[in-house]
């Protein structure tokens, strides 16, 4: 039996850049998060795993489903749901939009019942709107339901592009970054939500994080890739103490160089 | 079919082509360099272009209207219209710059391309009511220049006119200029420093909205040149004559692909040969069917494939990786 | 109470104006504006249902019994209207800038024109034109060649970039306008720049004059446009397509699958403007070429700027306005300059019969759309009447 979601061997190279080489990896549940310096290719994982780069080698599935080849909505479909790092929401569109435009994979309508507003359409927006309401009320962001996105501070921003990836019924959820310019304070909040949310939904998440406090505290395993390869894996504290991940991190072999930056985006 | 026939006027065509290719590589550097730049479709460029050809016609008339014109020797004359349409044309393309585009340069991509649409209309008419008050006329012909009809008879079924001589050499030496002022001068480093990155040029001391400004002022005096080349060649010009021209230069700098200068020439030339050959082929292969009023059409298809296929172009882009 | 009175008041007002002035375009402007600030007003539904249902069922048509000229205007505005909701949905929702949009009018009125005229007997031998009644079967054939003609063109070209789009479109346009003119060897399809007349109009139920029953033809489409414009806008099609709009990777991300949703946005707006290009070919009795240029692209583009990108009464005003000014505007100042000139009339010492002879205001359609382009991207991208919206109730879940 394999894993929920697995990915052997991915190797994605940018010209004479190799940007992923041979990675591994695999989850079944709960959260694992994937840490490596700047560049160390973490979200070039994450748009091979949500169809926005196609692999050049090695194979990634999802329920025992072969991803790669697929484009990012189907990959959306399957179950597998993602946020930016840079926080792409649709800026002009109300909170609530958002949220209903992330369950687009789940609307089972056609063209004609949307234009005949057949009894369906309105049973069916119905219920999109009880979901959306929930899920709002879910990221905290219930009262701010008819904002324009663009206006909402930057939590509340990072808050709705979780709970648009949720809309979509996400097996799998992959999070880019999430607490990025949070204060403490706010990113133990989303932490916690992030932990009620795994355990009501049983939700597996991968989360990049460069917030190592937030990482020790919430992964149930944690992956290091430093120049487009996996050095560890293993249990937080485990992988804290792994002397080729601290080399990475104080990046003795590198001293004073500035890193390479691979197409991060 | 008359096989003979096709081979006699080969050459013939292969010249007109290269003529044609030669005007539309140097209409195409305005749109390449300024989506090198800016990532920006200077729709009204073809404007700007025919606006060039309106200054040259002015000043022969003008020169006609007060006797000079059989007197001056025909270089100075076309040099006179040369740097007259350049002018024009430059400090129009400026001005476009600054009034409509600039204050748009941190919206969303669509409207300053709106926003240019809207200037090519306007300056069409704008030169049509220019003209209909000045002249009474907005269809003007070129005043003819006896030396630059003169042709010569290179074998029986070829013969070559002094204009299209000019016109070639003309062309040749402003992609020459062009090319040395790009690449080897302290303007050229700028430009593509700020087509490479406008926050760190900017950061790195240089004045980005000078160099905007220069990279139209560039464009502009190419497409007046052409501008000026175009009326010199074909002798009618109407506000409206731009437009087409324009739009297939900009088929050119895509061919070539976007943003590279080499490759907005190329790209001229390819598409210059490819239209003199299919106005002058497509009738005679088809007996008759389809005759050169296709030829327009054959331009947008070559941009409509070469979009779908290699949208990159001949020789690549070159633009900044995210606008 | 005091709105209401207001309402009435207003449409009435204007209604009694365009009864009494026999051509005066400021009056039918006033018409269609007291039109407008009963929509907007905040009256009650019933109130505004009514008032628009009498003005533009009953008053329009009764003015246009004894006055052909305001219910022409009346017909072309809403022929324009239509075509810019269309389009609305593609630039507006969407964000694909379709710069040949009236490629798909020109289909729908090529398909009408041939079958409907004699024309088709130089393809198919004799038989033709086809009974009038046919032209209402030809309403759905407009619509469904629209939408084909969307598709095909969408299929290859909704992978490019925005920009690259727009001029494809351009060509595309211009593609068929050449193959109108030129399809008339080898063998005559369209019969090139000479147009095709006499299109056979369709029979009209009660007797109608034809202007009363195009009138009522345009207004019946128009609604039929709107109403799927705000159903599509209210659904989740319509937020995928906004979606798209505001980010295209994002979205994709969110699970819309872009080619099928930016076809769907192609083939509605096309299959509006296939459908008007079916009844223009009918109402005009004759067409040519020149009438799909792409002058009338930039036009309908500029209707839907002007009123604002994905609005729905923007596109209705913005389609009004531009083309009040455009073919009345234009048309009557250069009238009243040649009055002027027959007159003798002198300004600041010159005379202006001495105006050159080339200047014809009425000329002048690309500067006005040109200028209304540029002024609104600089000063009101988001038009005249911006879309708004829409707070929802969230009942607590």
């Amino acid at each position: 039996m394999t894993a929920l979601f697995e990915a052997r061997g991915v190797t994605k190279r940018f010209g004479g850049l190799t940007a992923l080489h041979a990675v591994d990896f695999a989850l079944d549940e709960g959260i694992a998060s994937i840490i490596g310096p700047n560049g160390a290719g973490k979200t070039t994982l994450f748009n091979v795993f949500t169809g926005l780069y196609q692999a050049d080698e090695g194979s990634v599935t999802f329920r025992e489903q072969p991803l790669l080849g697929l484009r990012p909505d189907q990959i959306t479909a399957l179950g597998i749901c993602r946020t930016f790092q840079n926080i792409r929401l649709f800026a002009n569109m109300t909170a609530l939009e958002n949220v209903l435009v992330g369950m687009h994979a789940r609307v089972g309508l056609g063209l004609w019942d949307v234009l005949t507003h057949r009894p369906r359409f309105h049973a069916t927006e119905g219920a999109l709107m009880a979901r959306a309401s929930a899920l709002l009320e879910r990221v905290g962001l219930l009262r701010q339901a008819n904002e324009v996105a663009r206006s909402l501070p930057y939590g509340d921003q990072r808050r709705l592009e979780i709970g648009r990836a949720l809309a979509s019924e996400p097996a799998l959820l992959l999070l880019d970054e999430p607490t990025a310019g949070m204060t403490r304070g706010e990113a133990g909040a989303l932490m916690r939500l992030l932990r009620a949310l795994v355990a009501d939904l049983r939700l597996a998440v991968i989360l990049i994080e460069h917030n190592m406090r937030v990482v020790m505290e919430v992964s149930d395993r944690v992956t290091v890739l430093d120049h487009g390869e996996k050095i560890a894996e293993g249990p937080p504290q485990e992988v804290q103490a792994n002397p080729r991940v601290i080399e990475a991190y104080l990046g003795t072999r590198h001293s004073g160089g500035p890193r390479r930056r691979l197409a991060e985006r | 079919m008359d096989f003979q026939l096709l081979v006699d006027i080969f050459p013939q065509v292969l010249l007109d082509g290269l003529i044609l290719g030669f005007m539309y590589a140097l209409i195409a550097l305005g749109y390449t360099m300024v989506y090198g730049v800016l990532e920006f479709i200077n729709f009204a460029h073809s404007e700007i272009f025919i606006v060039g050809a309106f200054a040259g016609v002015e000043i022969l008339l003008g020169l006609k209207g007060a006797g000079w014109l059989d007197g001056l020797p025909w270089p100075l004359v076309l040099l006179l219209l040369l740097l007259a349409g350049m002018a024009v044309s430059g400090l129009l393309a400026v001005t476009v710059e600054r009034i409509a585009y600039r204050p748009l340069r941190s919206a969303p991509r669509l409207i300053p391309l709106i926003s240019a649409i809207g200037v090519s209309f306007f300056l069409q008419d704008l030169i049509r009511l220019v003209e209909s008050i000045w002249r009474n006329a907005f269809n003007l012909v070129y005043p003819t220049l006896d030396a630059l009809n003169l042709r010569f008879e290179l074998t029986e079924t070829i013969d070559v006119s002094v204009k299209s001589i000019v016109v070639i050499v003309a062309a040749l030496g402003m992609l020459w200029v062009l090319h040395l002022l790009v690449n080897r001068t302290k303007i050229g480093t700028a430009i593509r420093a700020v087509a490479e990155d406008q926050a760190a040029a900017s950061l790195m001391g240089i004045d980005v909205n000078r160099i905007i400004s220069l990279t139209f002022f560039i464009g502009g005096v190419m497409g007046g040149a052409a501008g000026v080349l175009f009326g010199v060649q074909y002798g009618l010009i109407n506000p409206y004559s731009g437009f087409i021209p324009g739009l297939k230069a900009f088929t050119a700098a895509v061919l070539g692909g976007i943003g590279n200068i080499p490759g907005a020439m190329l790209g001229g030339i390819v598409l210059g040969l490819l239209e003199a050959f299919a106005a002058s082929y497509l009738s005679l292969l088809t007996g008759g069917a389809f005759g050169a009023e296709y030829k327009d059409i054959f331009a947008f298809s070559v941009l409509i494939l070469i979009l779908i296929f290699r949208p990159k172009g001949l020789l690549g882009e070159i633009v900044r990786e995210r606008a | 109470m005091i709105r209401a009175t207001l309402a009435v008041g207003v449409v009435a007002l204007s209604t009694w104006a365009v009864a009494v002035f026999p051509r005066s375009i400021l009056v039918f402007l006033l018409f269609q504006g007291s039109l407008l600030w009963v929509y907007l007003a905040r009256i009650p539904r019933w109130l505004r249902a009514t008032l628009l249902a009498a003005a533009l069922l009953v008053l329009m048509p009764l003015i246009g019994s004894f006055n052909g000229y305001y219910l022409e205007v009346a017909t072309q505005v809403g022929i324009f209207v239509a075509l810019a909701l269309g389009l609305n949905i593609v630039v507006g929702l969407a964000g694909l800038l379709d710069l040949g949009y009236v490629a798909f009018f020109a289909v729908g009125a090529y398909s009408w024109a041939i079958f409907g005229s004699p024309q088709a007997n130089q393809i198919f031998g004799g038989g033709f034109p086809l009974a009038p009644g046919w032209f209402y079967v030809f309403l759905g054939v407009g619509l469904c060649v629209g939408a084909a003609t969307g598709v095909l063109l969408g299929l290859p070209v909704l992978r490019l970039r925005g920009d690259y789009l727009a001029i494809v479109t351009l060509g595309f346009g211009e593609v068929i306008r050449v193959l109108a003119n030129n399809l008339d060897k080898p063998i005559n399809f369209t019969n090139g720049p000479k147009g095709i007349t006499p299109i056979a109009r369709p029979p009209v139920p009660f007797g109608l004059p034809y202007s009363e029953a195009f009138y009522f033809l345009v207004l019946l489409i128009v609604c039929v446009v709107v109403l799927v414009n705000r159903r599509l806008e209210d659904s989740h099609i319509g937020r995928a397509w906004e979606a798209i709009r505001e980010d295209e990777l994002a979205a994709q991300a969110m699970g819309v699958p872009l080619v099928r949703s930016k076809l769907l946005a192609f083939a509605c707006g096309a299959s509006f403007a296939g459908v008007m290009g079916v009844v223009f070919s009918a109402k005009q009795i004759f067409i040519n070429p020149e009438s799909f240029t792409f002058l009338e692209s930039i036009g309908v583009l500029a209707m839907v700027i002007l009123g604002g990108m994905g609005s729905i009464p923007g596109a209705v005003v913005g389609a009004t306005v531009v083309t009040v000014l455009n073919l009345q505007v234009l048309k009557g100042f250069s009238l009243w300059l040649n009055e002027l000139k027959n007159a003798g009339v002198t300004v600041f010492g010159m005379s202006l019969a001495d105006l050159p002879t080339q200047l014809e205001p009425a000329k002048y359609e690309r500067m006005i759309f040109g200028m209304i382009l540029v002024l609104m991207m600089i000063f009101r991208p988001q038009g005249i009447l911006p879309a708004r919206r829409r707070a929802r109730e969230l009942g607590k879940p």
